[in-house]
């Protein structure tokens, strides 16, 4: 009956606007890069040349998405997937489906992880693009040095998914809790600066909006703490869900 | 046979009484109009019979089982205004709800035809008029085939040709369909066409319950009399031992007989007053259903 749950709730992602998020989102800095070295064509056949030619360009795009597009869309998206009952009125409908409360909170939850890892995907590719398309368009310029696929593609993408487990945990649990939708996405905002503000002191390690940061300025950490974060929250989450007395 | 029954459903919300002991009794195969003026408690009963409220104290039964989700595989509603997703489709609107209810995927055309909505195509239901909603809804309703369909105030905003339609739409789905619906309403004249049974129901109490026959039954005809001093007049008959008193211009007194009227008439009449009508009237449905609520 779950799999039925959460293919209703894939449906329900189309063409709003957590998918577009997620589609201009995951590709906006793939795409600045791309304007930027067309702009700038003539720096690319030294640029291309280069021995770290994909380390430097995955790099540099990560650096924007780690600190800004990854948090903040992740606030976004979550926030706006589970407001889409409310704002269609339509949580009473969901209640009276002869579906059990775990089932519908876990489907929602699975639909923003399924977006999450879309969205890393995307992101990937857009990186790929962005050294190949100028290489493409701009005449002279040399094949990329080395291979995209030598980067640890799969391993990064993993751990920024459980760096951002934890926003989407606390996202969720507001974005069910409050009808009013600048809550959750006031609140998330307010945590991410708090995230930035706390980034160079201890308090960061236990701060759930800062993982993605901390993993991109400062390398190697223990995931468990935000793995934990995200059992924690999502388990409130559901006692909170499922313990309402008033559904829709 | 009950399709739905409640024993004494009582519920509170902070420290307000809502419901004071509703007893329902919806026979299967019927249209039960669930009358109330507003905030006598309707849509209350309708979330706790669907288990959108916890039930605090009483009992529910559905299609003569105690409430479970399961139950609900045989139930459609539609409670106060539509659940849509205005960026979707009608029939992905009702496509959501067909692979959680794994009924053929037939069935979205086909309750798109009965309600009228089978031409929109890709037009999203935001672009949808009110009464388009409301029939997307009733369709929603409908997708999974119910036994029971439970709909509150299905009516509420449509113009008069929607609210014909709908009611049209309800005795189709009665007759044809042998659906029992549960239909709310806080307007007698929209739903009395339709209704098999009521159930009236006033500051959280069940005021009357049963076939609209029944409830004709209660009518008290009254006596209306309009005079040209209508207080010595009230004098006159209270000294017959009559109780009578004046309402928009006109004396009214409890049924008498035409003997008794002809009587009285003649007292009137040597009383030098001017008797300009005297007339028996015969309470219609919208008014025993006013003076119940009133009491």
């Amino acid at each position: 009956m779950f799999i039925h749950v959460l293919q209703s709730e894939w449906l329900k992602r189309k063409r709003s606007f957590a998918s577009t998020l997620v589609l201009g989102g995951s590709l906006f800095t793939p795409v600045v890069v791309i304007i930027a070295r067309l702009i700038q064509h003539k720096a690319l056949p030294k640029l291309y040349a280069m021995d770290a030619f994909w380390p430097q360009l995955w790099r540099s795009c990560w650096e924007s998405v780690a600190v800004f597009f990854l948090p903040l869309g992740a606030i976004l998206a979550t926030s706006l997937i589970a407001q889409l009952e409310f704002k269609s009125n339509a949580w009473k409908q969901v209640h009276t489906l002869p579906v059990s409360a775990a089932s519908i909170f876990l489907a929602k939850l699975a639909v923003v992880l399924v977006m999450l890892l879309q969205y890393l995907l995307l992101f990937t590719a857009g990186i790929y693009a962005a050294g190949m398309i100028p290489y493409a368009l701009v005449p002279g310029v040399p094949y990329p040095k080395g291979s995209f696929l030598d980067l640890p593609l799969w391993r990064v993408n993993a751990l920024y998914f459980v760096d951002t487990l934890p926003i989407v945990a606390a996202q969720y649990l507001m974005a069910l809790r409050f009808h009013n939708f600048l809550i959750p996405i006031g609140v998330g905002f307010m945590a991410w600066i708090g995230a930035l503000a706390a980034v160079s002191s201890k308090v960061a390690a236990w701060w759930p909006y800062s993982y993605t940061i901390l993993h991109h300025l400062k390398g190697a950490q223990p995931r468990w703490p935000a793995f934990g974060f995200f059992l924690l929250l999502t388990a409130a989450g559901y006692v909170l869900f499922a313990t309402r007395r008033e559904k829709g | 046979m009950l399709a739905l029954e409640t024993a004494d459903l009582h519920h509170r919300f902070a420290d307000h009484d809502v419901l004071r002991g509703v007893s329902l009794q919806v026979p299967h195969g019927s249209i039960y109009g669930f009358l109330g003026a507003n905030g006598a408690g309707k849509t209350t009963t309708l979330r706790l019979l669907l288990g959108l409220l916890k039930t605090q104290r009483g009992e529910i039964r559905i299609l003569g089982k105690p409430f479970t989700k399961d139950v609900l595989r045989q139930v459609g509603s539609l409670i106060e205004s539509p659940s849509l997703y205005d960026h979707l489709t009608a029939a992905e609107n009702l496509r959501l709800l067909q692979i959680v209810h794994q009924c053929p995927p037939t069935r979205i055309r086909e309750v798109l035809e009965l309600v009228g909505l089978a031409h929109t195509g890709s037009k999203r239901a935001k672009q949808f008029s009110l009464g388009m909603r409301q029939r997307l809804a009733i369709a929603a309703a409908l997708l999974h085939k119910p036994s029971l369909i439970v709909l509150d105030e299905p009516t509420n905003g449509l113009d008069p040709e929607g609210i014909i339609e709908i009611r049209n739409l309800l005795i189709e789905l009665n007759r044809s369909h042998g659906c029992t619906i549960l239909v709310s309403s806080h307007l007698l004249p929209e739903i009395e066409r339709v209704v098999t049974h009521l159930g009236i129901l006033g500051k959280g109490r069940l005021l009357f319950q049963g076939t609209i026959d029944e409830l004709r039954r209660q009518e008290v005809p009254t006596v209306r009399i309009a005079t040209n001093d209508n207080a010595t007049a009230v004098g006159t008959i209270a000294q017959q031992g009559i109780a009578a008193c004046v309402d928009e211009g006109e004396i009214v007194l409890p049924a008498l007989t035409n003997e008794r009227i002809a009587a009285l008439n003649r007292q009137l009449t040597a009383r030098n007053l001017d008797v300009y009508e005297i007339r028996t009237v015969r309470n219609d449905l919208e008014t025993i259903f006013l003076n119940l609520v009133r009491e």
